[in-house]
């Protein structure tokens, strides 16, 4: 009751200055609209680390020196990279998706959803440009120090897990937050295949309630407010792990 | 396998080695007993870095016979053959190379235990000891940026011989300091030899060489020249390359070499 009230006071309150925000009274467009920032924030809570496990395994096959490993991954970062989020998205969901669906014996036998292809294009996109950004990183180490530690007896895994890594995902950070940044926005292709997240849930709305202005004032809000903590976030990661008396 | 059981540690024999067309060690025959010190010395480009190199298999020559601790290393075919080898081979550069994100403990403490499974507690107390032994307890929690050339080679070594290396080769290792470091280098590593770790040494410090080493080795244009005692070949040699070498480098003012023996 109190949460009614509540509501219904921000209503009143909006309305005086103009802004019509009454589908908040009703059940159904409200919860969907509630269910779009529910289903943004999961889809970035899964992209973001998909894409940073992804962009690290894509640098490692960039600079493994193994032709095999490296120039599928050049060709896909290539592809990615030049091509745009929303018609990969379109391909994966018109074509991947039903050549999935025939493979397994129709659609409704396809485990994959539309959340898991928005998930899956995001995450690879943005995967590539991580790995552009940490592949400069690896290329940077000096080759006297992979030698040093060669000639202690590092296998050359050992050393990109324990020297390469640690040295290129600090010096490609500040690459990797903004790859971030514009992942959180690229979730909102999603709604060309009904992901009913946020923005595909305020379409929903201002086509009935014809009030862009206020869907609109909310949703730029939310996503400055998910970019400004992921900002927040990656400075303070940057300065945890700042070496002292380094200059990376 | 009957070579470990006579005294020479490290066997090179008619080893040749080409990087493309360029013909870098043109048959190097070289035996080193356990605990000695061997200084190798000659012009630049003359292969000492690379007889280093095939010693702990990091090149492989394309003929000759490298036998090591009892290891042919001219015959290990994987690379996780040459790994093992390199365990237990240790091996110091010029660039110290210490890992910049780790601290002095944690670099010293990264090979061991993540590379030979020891123990933490154990290897820790170990990095203990060796930063003791090469003067800087204190600086166990400090990052290699903030400490100088000569302090992070003392680490350096100290990192080398955490993994209780059965030999340790220096390439230049003082090369790059600044002339008052050099001493505090040498002086560790005077050290080790005096606790009878088997060393071979790349160095332009011809007094140190001559002070510490039982062989010295003369390298000119992919051979070994000479090789004989400090006496022989710092003072009786008859060779007139190795007294020009000698003498141009102790007469000209490197500053290392003054230092080198002030300590
Ligand atoms: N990886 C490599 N590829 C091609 N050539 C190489 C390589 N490493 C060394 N060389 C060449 O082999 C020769 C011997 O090199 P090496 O480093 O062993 O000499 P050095 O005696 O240690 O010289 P310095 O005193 O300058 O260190 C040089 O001419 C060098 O240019
Ligand atoms: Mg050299």
């Amino acid at each position: 009751m109190q949460d009614m009230n509540l509501t219904g006071l921000f209503i009143d309150l909006m309305g005086r200055l103009g802004l019509n925000y009454e589908f908040l009274a009703t059940g159904y467009e409200a919860q969907i609209w509630r269910d779009g920032f529910i289903t943004t924030l999961y889809l970035v809570a899964v992209t973001i680390p998909v894409s940073l496990i992804v962009g690290l395994i894509f640098a490692a096959c960039l600079t493994s020196g193994r032709l095999w490993l490296s120039a599928p991954v050049r060709g896909f970062v290539e592809l990615t990279r030049n091509t745009p989020t929303l018609v990969q998205l379109m391909f994966s969901f018109l074509v991947l998706n039903t050549v999935v669906s025939n493979m397994v014996g129709g659609a409704q036998n396809n485990p994959l959803s539309p959340f898991f292809w928005v998930v899956a294009v995001v995450g690879l996109h943005v995967a590539a440009l991580h790995a552009e950004a940490i592949r400069g990183g690896i290329e940077a180490v000096p080759s006297s120090m992979i030698e040093a530690a060669r000639g202690m007896g590092f296998s050359q895994f050992e050393i990109l897990r324990y020297v390469q890594i640690p040295l290129a995902f600090r010096s490609s950070l500040p690459a990797i937050v903004n790859g971030l940044i514009s992942l959180v926005k690229s979730t909102t292709v999603g709604n060309a295949i009904a992901v009913s997240e946020i923005t595909y849930a305020s379409i929903m709305v201002w086509t009935q309630r014809d009030n862009v202005v206020e869907m609109m004032i909310v949703l730029l809000a939310f996503f400055s407010l998910i970019n400004f903590v992921v900002a927040r976030v990656g400075s303070w990661v940057e300065r945890r792990l700042a070496i002292p008396g380094y200059g990376l | 396998m009957t070579a470990s059981t006579d005294a020479a540690i490290v066997k090179l024999e008619d080893v040749h080695l080409s990087f493309g067309q360029t013909q870098v060690l043109k048959g190097i025959d070289l035996t080193i007993n356990k605990g000695d010190a061997v200084s190798i010395i000659g012009p630049s480009g003359s292969g000492k870095s690379t007889i280093l190199r095939c010693i702990n298999a990091l090149v492989t020559p394309q003929s000759g016979k490298i036998t090591v601790a009892g290891t042919r290393v001219d015959q290990l075919t994987k690379e996780s053959e040459r790994i093992q080898l390199r365990k237990r081979v240790g091996i110091v550069f010029q660039q110290y190379n210490l890992f910049p994100h780790l601290t002095v403990l944690d670099n010293i403490v990264l090979a061991p235990i993540k590379i030979l499974g020891a123990d933490k507690t154990a290897t820790v107390k170990l990095a203990r000891e060796l930063l003791e032994k090469v003067r800087l307890s204190e600086k166990a929690d400090a990052y290699p940026g903030q400490l100088s050339g000569g302090q992070q080679q003392r680490v350096a070594i100290a990192r080398a011989l955490a993994m209780k290396p059965e030999l340790v080769l220096f390439d230049e290792v003082t090369s790059a300091l600044d002339p008052e470091t050099v001493g505090e280098v040498l002086w560790v590593i005077r050290d080790l030899i005096r606790d009878g770790m088997t060393s071979i040494l790349v160095t332009h410090e011809m007094r140190f060489a001559e002070e510490i080493s039982d062989t010295v080795v003369f390298t000119e244009n992919g051979r070994i020249v000479d090789h004989g005692s400090p006496q022989q070949i710092f003072h009786s040699t008859n060779n007139p390359r190795i007294r020009q070498f000698v003498g141009g480098l102790s007469g000209g003012g490197r500053g290392a070499v003054r230092d080198g023996e002030g300590i």
